[in-house]
């Protein structure tokens, strides 16, 4: 049966632009412009979908995103709601949730064991036997849950947008256009969204029988077009309000973050249902989505039709389904006194029954309960109960309900506004509205046409004079005048079930009470408890009566109910919107395209990527590292070490700044000399180590570790200022690129391609030079890291390559090549350097990690000394040193973090190991029990597959202790 | 996000910014003092509700100056250089 | 269908009471008040009453029971910690946890998930092996898993998170790892502690705690003032609030985390993915929501306001690892506070004043602390000096430098 009207004046459907699609398999058409329930309700298909618990038939209902009772999926995507979801060529979408299809869901079985599903029972059952819980669980889960994901879908990258703008203006509804024009006409940039795919708001629905209200609309849509000020962005919702007025605004394609100044929100209202028997069935329908059916998508809601209203708008719904040919078989009214205004009389006169005093008791379902065909409407009580003896039954095929509405302010909630509860008009209305934030029209409690206009005129001109362009007198907008527009509690039983108040959740009336007599009797325990207003639509539709519910009966007053707090989204934002395109930003050092030319592993080091090793045909990873080693140990190695933090410190201060910062001396280190340092933070934890070359009396170079430069550099910044010293830091860590010739040969490598003296008098171990090295400038140090005879070069980043390759050519008649991290990590194992951060931990001390040796003697401060000064009181209870593994040996070798035991205890924790090592043995650093540390001790290691293996406490160096070499 | 007034660059957004926590005194006006004294500075801090004066770094520029914010409401209400308290940021 | 749940089919009205009495007034005096009616305080009620007989207890809650750290967190349990104090004290969590609904008669859902850290580098795996093999050492359950194993058991996960971050180089796999309604934790205890005597007063707030020579006199509140020798401030993230009523110095700081939750879906997740990493973990609900949370905001805020930020970068991350969830949608975002300690550890036990006890410094980790904290504070409380498990927690350990290794390797790749 087509349901399709002829076309109507303002419609949103092009109907030159027929879509076929589907839905559950069957084929239908409609008209681009069109969302999925419009379209298949113009076939007069109402089982549009089932619902969550019980699976009870369900059909659009408020045609705006504000239920979740359709929601389909179409194997790639998931949760798409009817109401929003525009139908394309090909659309072919299936219901979620249902078991066997949406006609013959399996699950709708769960209806019949309502009895024993009370609000909460999983709290009251399936916990005993502890041994069943996971079987019920499971299949607790398989019934829960909405949409399935499909784990084939490709990633999708989204690119997020910026925008700005003086003055946000969410809803371009009456009110919403009034407060962009005036706020524009003051020279404010006004952004003015709104969620659906036209401008207008509810003068697309609610007043397109009025004239007078459709010219306005048209003059005011002209100015906001015409206007430069006014950048109107439709199908777009603000979606979170956070702090400053940084808002997400979200559409089909992207997040847009935008920085407003101020932001007016004009977002209207959300329609409330009347809570009866039955009100959740195909057919039951709020009367602004009998509107929006009729006027947007000219679609006949109903044949026949009880509208049970509570407030003007209500008769003007009936007199619109009328005009357009439903047959109104009455309008029940909540009002004893019914409606005070004219439209009563043009009911009346459009010969509609007008039942004041009356109230709907049930929807009565057709068999299969996919449609109504009859309302149970029964005369009400003075105190508001239905008076059950007289129930009348009324045929019809759909209900309207108009019986109240709640602000759409969510957005303005979480801007810091704050509401309360006004009798006026029984619903909240702003209490407090921090600097910046308006509201007007019917989410500020104005609902009559012009006076929503003269509100929203009257929010953008605050808007201008909050942000100085308006200094005239700001007007007032008058207060509603008229009977309130909601009803205080449109909730009645008629001591049947199935009276929906979480539509969402499938919570009804008798839910309520049994939550409050279990004492969640406070409306965030009554959340928690039943779960009102967790479900998709986030309570649009259903915390306004809960509260209601709530208030009578603690018998309290709405205020003092309270409301819920409002988090983001206003509606569920897809995670591809927020991800947007992933930037991980990633540092590579100049050398890295030389790296990976040659057969570089590179391996992810905190931002930067570095050279695991160098990869060789016919080689395992650890024959390639162990080859990289020993070519060091013989001949001569070449690494990157640009990753190394880079500071300069300059300036008079800069000697005695340096002492305050690292445990050691440097006021009287010799210019051209190098010193290591180790620094902690206040408590006396390692934080840092790192060499110290002195270039001048004023100026050092000093090294920090790969990852923890940036923060490094950031705290010296820090204490430079808290101890006013007179020296500056620049962090050159990215300026220069770094490499550390190392290796027997290194000498003669490096001679040919400078202008410094190598000779050992010259440039002696620990001395730094500035020199050039193949025609670059560069700081050169005697480091000896891995133990060796070496120099570490900087040269400016854009020489680092010419400079390295000028290295590996002048080296090749040494056997030069290259080695990675894992080389140089077992070249100062072997030597024994620490790595801090390794070797180290969040509460290792220079006394545990055997380096008190770089404390200065009698310094009277350095960052940690004084924590040191109290912890050297106390005894140690682990220290850092050597063991050894025997050459020949069985079984499996600890692996790093692998514990000591000892009489079942744990004494320790290898924290460095090498399998293989150029001394021809595995080898490692530990923390160790001190009493247990003598070298020579024998201390056994738990695996980590539960075997142990034993090694011995060694003398650290493990190679050369005399440090010949590097000398 | 919100907006923070660096004192050198002018109002940028947070997410320029590091947060260093509390303003705390001198170290080396408390290393004389007994180690209780000293243990409860190193520790201690003062994360009562309240306005807090903070070290906040601008990242992009490496500039640390002091905020003066309310932990609660999560206004800032003054930024200054340090040691510059007279100046309104 | 379960048997009890019979009785709401054969009753005409609705068989179940209150699950606590909801008293007028305060009483004069309680042999102890507990500041705090979360999972903690209420926990610690319930033990008070049970194992120690004291049942003159006033638990005082300025807004709901549950409404703080309880309600808020991503409801996981575990037990594989890095200290050996902090893994014991833990793993009793774990096991008081697991026979919780039986003990209340109330299903808390303890749903035994297994519970992945991720590593996203050689240096993470590394310190993922010292917690295993700590937790190994005493019995826990936890074992570094490879690779392949992650995938057989999340099949749909990204191991090289999409190019876009390191690679997952292994992971911490703690098998008894645990999701919960927390909530109902709350609920349970109030329930527990309600029927043995002890009453919980809401939208009650404490103004001041009386201290008289060192000793703890009496507590202030909005609606009045009672007596009592003993306190225990149970208030997490509000902790600040009340040792400044008593002049108590503390290291903590409060930051906010943040957490999301996804539209329902049908079931797909069944572990509990954790990547440092990408500060991130998340698990799928019994409801079919996937519940995510992150690691703490950037600054100090005792304020529970949402960031975009934090939406977009737990967005970002939950991609990496499961490029096919970007068209499902985010539902809601929502913050709780975490008190702080350097140490990662809590803050338990005695204090310099007599008669307050202190439960706090709860961080990240107070929803899987709580019947051990309930139960240890208790004993301490009765007792008046520290539970053997909680010893290592005390407030003195600052002073003493005697931290308590939580936060573990400063886990940097260089």
């Amino acid at each position: 049966m087509d349901r399709r009207l002829p076309p109507r004046e303002g419609e949103w459907i092009d109907r030159s632009q027929p879509v076929e699609f589907r839905f559950e398999g069957q084929s239908l058409a409609g008209f681009a412009g069109d969302v999925l329930s419009s379209a298949l309700w113009a076939h007069d298909v109402r089982l549009q979908g089932r619902s969550f618990k019980y699976h009870r038939p369900r059909g659009l209902y408020s045609l705006a995103g504000h239920d979740a009772n359709v929601i389909v999926e179409d194997g790639r995507r998931t949760n798409m709601r009817g109401d929003l979801l525009p139908i394309t060529d090909g659309l072919d979408v299936y219901s979620v949730n249902t078991s066997g299809g949406l006609q013959r869901d399996r699950w709708r079985i769960m209806e019949r064991f309502d009895r024993f599903l009370p609000v909460g029972f999983y709290y009251k059952a399936f916990h005993t036997p502890r041994w069943l819980f996971p079987h019920y669980e499971n299949q607790m889960r398989q019934v829960a849950g909405l949409g399935r994901v499909h784990p084939g879908n490709a990633a999708v990258e989204t690119p997020k947008d910026y925008a700005f703008c003086d003055l946000l203006v969410v809803g371009a509804g009456p009110a919403g256009l009034a407060g962009a024009i005036a706020a524009a006409e003051q020279g404010l940039k006004v952004l003015l969204v709104d969620e659906q795919p036209h401008p207008g708001g509810s003068l697309n629905w609610q007043w397109s029988g009025n004239p007078a209200a459709q010219e306005q609309f048209g003059g005011m849509l002209e100015q906001v077009r015409a206007h430069d000020n006014i950048e109107l962005r439709c199908g777009t919702q603000a979606a979170g309000a956070y702090n400053d007025y940084w808002i997400a605004l979200v559409d089909d394609r992207r997040l847009t973050k935008l920085r407003a100044k101020a932001m007016l929100v004009a977002t209207g209202c959300f329609e409330q249902p009347a809570v009866f028997q039955n009100n959740d069935l195909p057919g039951v329908m709020l009367a602004s989505a009998a509107q929006r059916l009729l006027q947007l998508y000219a679609v006949k809601p109903f044949d026949r039709a009880v509208v049970v209203a509570a407030n003007s708008d209500g008769y003007r719904a009936a007199l619109d389904l009328h005009g357009a040919g439903v047959e109104i078989a009455a309008i029940a009214d909540l009002r004893h006194d019914g409606e005070p205004t004219g439209l009563a009389q043009n009911a009346a006169d459009a010969g509609i029954e007008i039942l004041a005093g009356c109230a709907i008791a049930e929807a009565v379902p057709s068999g299969g309960k996919a449609r109504i065909q009859a309302a149970a409407v029964c005369p009400l009580e003075k105190d508001g109960s239905l008076r059950t003896g007289s129930l009348r039954r009324i045929e019809c095929d759909g209900i309207a309900m108009s019986v109240g509405w709640s602000p759409n302010v969510g957005l303005a909630y979480q801007a810091g506004g704050r509401f309360r509860y006004a009798e006026h008009v029984a619903q909240l209305v702003p209490s407090s509205l921090p600097d910046g934030l308006f509201v007007s029209g019917r989410a500020n409690g104005r609902f009559e046409l012009h006076d929503q206009i003269a509100d929203g005129r009257r929010a953008g001109l605050c808007a201008a004079a909050h942000l100085g362009r308006f200094d005239g007198n700001l007007p007032d907008s008058p207060q509603h005048q008229a009977s309130p527009p909601s009803h205080p509690y449109p909730i009645f039983s008629n001591n049947g079930k199935k009276n929906f108040v979480d539509l969402d959740e499938d919570l009804h009336l008798a839910d309520f009470k049994n939550a409050h007599q279990e004492g969640y009797d406070n409306i965030e325990l009554v959340k928690r408890f039943t779960t009102v207003g967790m479900g998709p639509s986030q309570g649009k539709l259903s915390n306004s009566n809960a509260i209601r519910i709530l208030a009578r009966l603690n018998g309290a007053s709405i205020n003092e109910t309270g409301t819920t707090t409002s988090r983001p989204f206003y509606q569920p934002v897809r995670i591809s919107h927020l991800a947007g395109r992933r930037f991980h930003p990633q540092r590579r050092t100049p050398l890295d395209g030389w790296h990976r030319q040659h057969g570089a592993e590179m391996m992810h080091a905190g931002a930067w990527m570095r050279p695991e090793f160098y990869t060789t045909s016919g080689s395992t990873r650890d024959e390639c590292i162990l080859a990289e080693a020993k070519n060091v140990r013989e001949h001569v190695g070449l690494i990157d070490v640009g990753t190394l933090g880079k500071i300069l410190v300059c300036g008079p201060d800069a000697a005695r700044f340096l002492e305050h910062i690292y445990t050691g001396r440097f006021e009287k280190q010799k210019v051209g000399r190098l010193r290591y340092g180790v620094a902690c933070d206040e408590t006396g934890v390692i934080i840092e180590d790192g060499v110290i070359a002195r270039l001048a009396e004023d100026r050092f170079y000093v090294s920090a570790t790969s990852s923890g430069a940036a923060v490094f550099y950031r705290e010296m910044q820090r204490w430079a200022l808290i101890f006013g010293m007179k020296v500056t830091l620049i962090n050159a860590t990215g300026h220069l690129a770094a490499m550390n010739l190392a290796g027997p040969k290194s000498r003669e490598v490096l001679a040919g391609l400078t202008d410094a003296d190598l000779s050992p008098d010259a440039f002696p171990y620990v001395g730094v030079k500035e020199a050039t090295v193949a025609g670059a400038r560069a700081i050169v140090m005697r480091v000896g890291f891995v133990g060796e005879l070496g120099y570490e070069i900087h040269v400016p980043a854009s020489q680092g390559w010419h400079v390295w390759t000028s290295l590996m050519e002048a080296g090749r008649p040494h056997n030069i090549r290259p080695f990675g991290v894992e080389a140089q990590r077992l070249l100062r194992l072997e030597k024994g350097h620490l790595i801090v951060g390794q070797d180290t931990d969040a509460l290792t001390h220079p006394f545990e990690a055997d380096v008190a040796w770089a404390i200065g003697k009698d310094k009277p401060f350095f960052i940690g000394s004084r924590s040191l000064d109290i912890v050297k009181q106390q005894s140690l209870d682990r220290k850092l040193v050597g063991l050894s593994f025997p050459a020949h040996r069985s079984g499996p070798l600890p692996q790093e973090c692998c514990l000591i035991i000892h009489e079942g205890e744990i004494v320790g924790r290898i924290t460095s190991i090498a399998p293989a090592s150029t001394l021809g043995h595995p080898i490692a650093m530990a923390f160790l029990r001190p009493d247990l540390a003598n070298v020579g001790a024998k201390v056994t290691i738990r695996t980590t597959d539960g075997r142990t293996a034993d090694a011995e406490v060694a003398a650290m160096p493990f190679y050369d202790p005399d440090g010949a070499r590097q000398k | 996000m919100k907006i923070l007034n660096c004192p050198i660059n002018g109002p940028r957004p947070l997410q320029e910014f590091h947060f260093g926590g509390e303003l705390r005194p001198n170290p080396l006006d408390r290393k004389d003092g007994a180690d209780a004294d000293w243990a409860d500075y190193v520790f201690n801090r003062d994360g009562e509700p309240g306005v807090k004066r903070e070290w906040w770094y601008h990242i992009p520029s490496g500039t640390w100056f002091i905020a003066e914010r309310d932990n609660v409401t999560d206004q800032f209400q003054r930024t200054y250089l340090y040691g510059a308290e007279q100046t309104d940021g | 269908m379960p048997y009890r749940l019979l009785k709401y089919a054969l009753h005409k009205d609705h068989p179940e009471p209150r699950m606590f009495r909801a008293p007028e007034r305060l009483k004069e005096e309680y042999d102890a008040v507990i500041i705090g009616g979360g999972g903690h305080g209420l926990g610690a009620a319930y033990y008070l009453a049970k194992e120690h007989g004291i049942t003159s207890v006033a638990v005082l809650e300025k807004g709901y029971i549950g409404g703080g750290g309880t309600g808020r967190n991503t409801a996981i349990v575990r037990s594989n910690y890095l200290t050996p104090e902090g893994a014991r004290f833990y793993q009793e969590s774990v096991d008081l946890f697991r026979d919780l609904s039986r003990e209340f008669n109330f299903n808390l859902f303890y749903s035994e998930r297994g519970h992945f850290t991720l590593a996203h580098s050689p240096a993470s795996l590394n310190t993922q092996r010292w917690r295993a093999e700590v937790n190994k050492h005493l019995g826990i359950d936890s074992e570094v898993v490879d690779r392949a194993f992650i995938k057989k058991t999340v099949p749909e996960i990204d191991l090289d998170a999409g190019g876009h971050q390191a690679p997952i180089y292994g992971a911490l796999y703690h098998p008894p790892g645990a999701i919960a309604r927390h909530d109902a934790v709350a609920w349970g205890y109030a329930r527990g502690a309600d029927q043995r005597g002890a009453e919980i007063h809401q939208q009650t707030a404490v103004t001041g705690v009386e201290v008289r020579d060192g000793e703890v006199a009496g507590v202030h509140t909005d609606k009045g003032f009672i007596k009592t020798r003993k306190v225990l401030s149970a208030v997490a993230g509000w902790t600040t609030s009340i040792t400044r009523m008593v002049g108590l110095r503390t290291p903590l700081v409060i930051h906010p985390l943040q957490a999301l939750v996804t539209e329902p879906l049908k079931p797909w997740l069944n572990s509990i993915v954790v990547s440092a990493s990408l500060h991130l973990y998340m698990s799928q609900s019994s409801r079919g929501e996937l519940v995510a949370g992150a690691s703490l905001d950037p600054y100090e805020l005792i304020s529970m306001r949402s960031t975009l930020d934090f939406a977009e970068g737990m967005s970002a991350g939950m991609l990496d690892l499961f490029p096919f969830l970007g068209d499902v949608k985010i539902l809601r975002q929502w913050a709780g506070l975490c008190d702080m300690t350097p140490d990662f550890s809590p803050i338990m036990g005695t204090t310099p004043i007599k008669g307050f006890y202190i439960d706090a410094g709860w961080g990240t980790w107070g929803f899987k602390a709580t019947p051990v904290s309930g139960k240890t504070m208790a004993w301490t409380m009765a007792n008046d000096h520290d539970h053997e498990l909680i010893k290592a927690f005390n407030l003195s350990r600052f002073g003493r430098f005697q931290l308590v290794g939580e936060k573990g390797a400063a886990s940097v790749g260089h």
